[in-house]
């Protein structure tokens, strides 16, 4: 294993790799540094560039951009106060007030730091874990994969905070748009309304990039014309110098709440798609409720930042694990690195390792030494970050569209992925509006094809349906996806009878 | 009966559903497999038109024991503008019907102004300009990044043959 890695981190240092992996986590510091735009929409915006790139170069660039984002989050979170992204509102509690008392050179590098400490103490999970998860999936007969799909989506749908149902509803329109399309057995069309195209199925990365790009620029255009510029009173010359030294040593004084912290952020990123807005608020939480001091949270303190921006960049690995061992997207941004495995050919799943070891160990160094990048480009450019941050959206906007068209577009160069993108962006930008959540319904439309043809093939080979049931991994699957909505459902009346209304905020998704 | 959205949009789950299931209906079985190609989507269709349902129900629950509605209390912050978001998905359908007949490189110069000066509307000349600036930058480099250095062809306009 350490074998490979070395190899591989010798793989990723050679200048073609190097460049795309730096490129994408400039993209991804200055993406996740822009409010309104979050990590899922720069990924996207970079996919169509890795198309023309070897499979390694365009899985560093993303996971460069994953990276980045994670960490350039926190930049308008601690100076500005409005957090990059979801997975950064935590680090706005007491970044912002200590930048405010004088400090913001401080509640800055805190956070890059604690980022880079969280994000390579996942990186130990991530290389060590996923060879093993994958190896214990390779055991698994339909009845097991059908049933961990089954969870999967039981569990999003379950976790999402406004409403069960509405979870469920989204997940289940996620798999009804899979059935669209020739079945998997015979080939025989079914419900494509006499459209041609429909025959091949509905292409998800459209689908996904539609309902994302939509539903989020539409979130924000909604709100503009006629308010007030935000950055209008930026001070965009503000003084970060700052002892590095003495802050890597505030940091390293708190090694429980730093090893906490990032371990919630893996475990909720290896979950699926619930991503790192949860896990910062989760871990900064757990921060408070842990400390001696808890009356201090929110006034400008280390341990909230640490907390927050710890968790985040762990939660990057805990994603990866996921993927890389099951073939489940652990949240959106992994959801479009699988889109871009399987326009280069290559099957995402427990084989993965197996099959591409350079490639998977590639992925491993791309997502170690894209934390000592992000280091070096916020060391160089973190002054510059408040100008390039306040670009009109006006400009933005079009341009990201664009770049979604090109997406869409050259995945098969077809107009038709164009048409579905618009469709995918009316359905999104609905869906946000009906209050619907985005996380379960991108799950179905990922893993529906293969929760059918697991269900098909294990039916084939044995028609006896109790074997999902009496096969122990199966069947223990199956139950934790009962339980899963049955906790969701007790948790939802514990808090209406607590008279605590449920957010309505998505998961990162 | 009065319902919330999440009761609409309940009932619209429902009535779609019930749609597909009856398109479903119409698929044969092949006697050389086991199950027929309706035989999931009718489950997955079914499992959607019954959770549309609850949600439905659930709403007109949750309506009735609500009683009647209290004055609509004042929205914190800039109201919502749907106008904008109208125009914006108006301006990209354009787009998306225009592509394949202008070509990449017009249909975008012509997407990203519309789309800039919709959302920053130009008052003076100068502004005029910086639209037609970043709509011809957008155009003509991802046009020159993707064809010539990425190898992503980009859609060629039946009409210009750009």
């Amino acid at each position: 294993m350490f074998e490979l890695l070395a190899s591989g981190i010798a793989n990723i240092v050679q200048f073609k790799y190097l460049i795309p992996l730096a490129i994408g986590s400039l993209i991804g510091v200055v993406g996740g540094a822009l409010p309104g735009i979050t990590i899922t929409m720069t990924v996207i915006v970079v996919l169509p560039f890795t198309f023309g790139l070897e499979p390694l170069q365009g899985l560093a660039a993303m996971i460069g951009v994953y990276v980045g984002g994670e960490t350039g989050g926190l930049i308008t979170s601690c100076l500005l106060g409005i957090p990059g992204k979801p997975s950064a509102v935590a680090t706005t509690f007491d970044g912002f007030p200590m930048a405010k008392k004088g400090e913001p050179g401080r509640a800055l590098w805190l956070g890059i730091w604690a980022s880079i400490f969280g994000g390579l103490l996942g990186a130990v999970v991530l290389v060590g874990a996923t060879g093993p998860l994958a190896k214990m999936a390779l055991e698994f007969g339909p009845w097991e994969y059908f049933s961990l799909f089954v969870l999967a989506l039981s569990m999003v749908a379950g976790l999402v905070e406004a409403s069960l149902v509405k979870g469920l509803v989204a997940g289940a329109i996620g798999l009804v748009i899979t059935v669209l399309g020739n079945d998997p057995v015979m080939g025989k069309p079914r419900l494509t309304f006499g459209i041609e195209f429909l025959e091949g199925g509905v292409p998800f990365l459209p689908v996904l990039i539609g309902v994302f790009a939509f539903a989020q620029l539409m979130s924000e255009v909604e709100r503009m014309g006629g308010g007030r510029d935000a950055f209008a009173a930026v001070d965009r010359a503000v003084n970060l110098a700052v002892s590095h030294f003495k802050v890597i040593g505030e940091i390293l004084a708190r090694p429980i709440l730093l090893l906490w912290s990032s371990f919630i952020g893996l475990v909720i990123g290896v979950l699926p798609a619930i991503g790192g807005s949860a896990a910062n608020m989760l871990a900064y939480d757990q921060a408070k409720k842990f400390s001696k001091h808890p009356e201090k949270f929110g006034t400008g303190i280390p341990e909230g930042i640490i907390a927050s921006e710890s968790s985040n960049n762990a939660n990057v690995a805990g994603s990866l694990v996921t993927i890389m061992a099951f073939g489940i997207p652990g949240d959106a941004v992994t959801a479009v690195m699988l889109g871009a495995l399987t326009i280069h050919g290559i099957q995402s799943g427990p084989l993965f390792i197996l099959q591409n070891p350079v490639l998977a160990y590639g992925m491993f160094a791309a997502y170690i030494v894209a934390h000592a990048l992000v280091l070096i480009i916020l060391w160089i450019g973190v002054r510059w970050m408040l100008r390039i941050v306040t670009v009109p959206k006006a400009a933005l906007f079009p341009v990201v569209l664009v770049l979604c068209v090109i997406g869409a577009y050259a995945l098969n160069n077809t107009m038709d992925n164009i048409y579905v993108l618009l469709i995918s962006g009316l359905f999104g930008y609905g869906m946000v509006k009906f209050g619907f959540p985005l996380a379960p319904f991108i799950l179905g439309v990922i893993l529906g094809d293969q929760i059918e043809i697991n269900l098909v093939r294990a039916i084939m080979t044995d028609d006896n349906p109790w074997l999902f049931l009496t096969r122990p991994i199966s069947g223990g699957l199956l139950i934790a996806s009962v339980l899963s909505v049955a906790l969701a459902v007790w948790q939802h009346r514990r808090q209406q009878r607590k008279g605590v209304a449920p957010a309505q905020d998505d998961v990162d998704f | 009966m009065k319902l919330s959205r999440d009761g609409i949009g309940g009932l619209v789950v429902f009535a779609g559903s019930l749609v597909l299931i009856w398109m479903t209906l119409g698929l044969k079985d092949n006697p050389l497999v086991p199950i027929g190609p309706g035989f999931y989507p009718r489950i997955v269709i079914g499992i959607c038109a019954v959770l549309g349902f609850a949600m439905f129900v659930n709403d007109w629950h949750d309506q009735r024991k609500a009683g009647p509605a209290p004055a609509k209390a004042p929205r914190d912050g800039p109201s919502l503008n749907y106008t904008l978001v109208g125009l914006m998905f108006a301006v990209f359908a354009v787009y998306a019907v225009a592509l394949p007949f202008l070509g990449f490189r017009i249909a975008t110069f012509a997407y990203v102004a519309a789309t800039n000066a919709l959302l920053a509307p130009p008052t003076e000349p100068k502004h005029w300009v910086r639209v037609a600036i970043l709509a011809l930058a957008t155009a003509f480099l991802t046009h020159l990044l993707f064809e010539n250095y990425l190898s992503v062809l980009l859609p060629r306009g039946r009409w210009t043959g750009l």
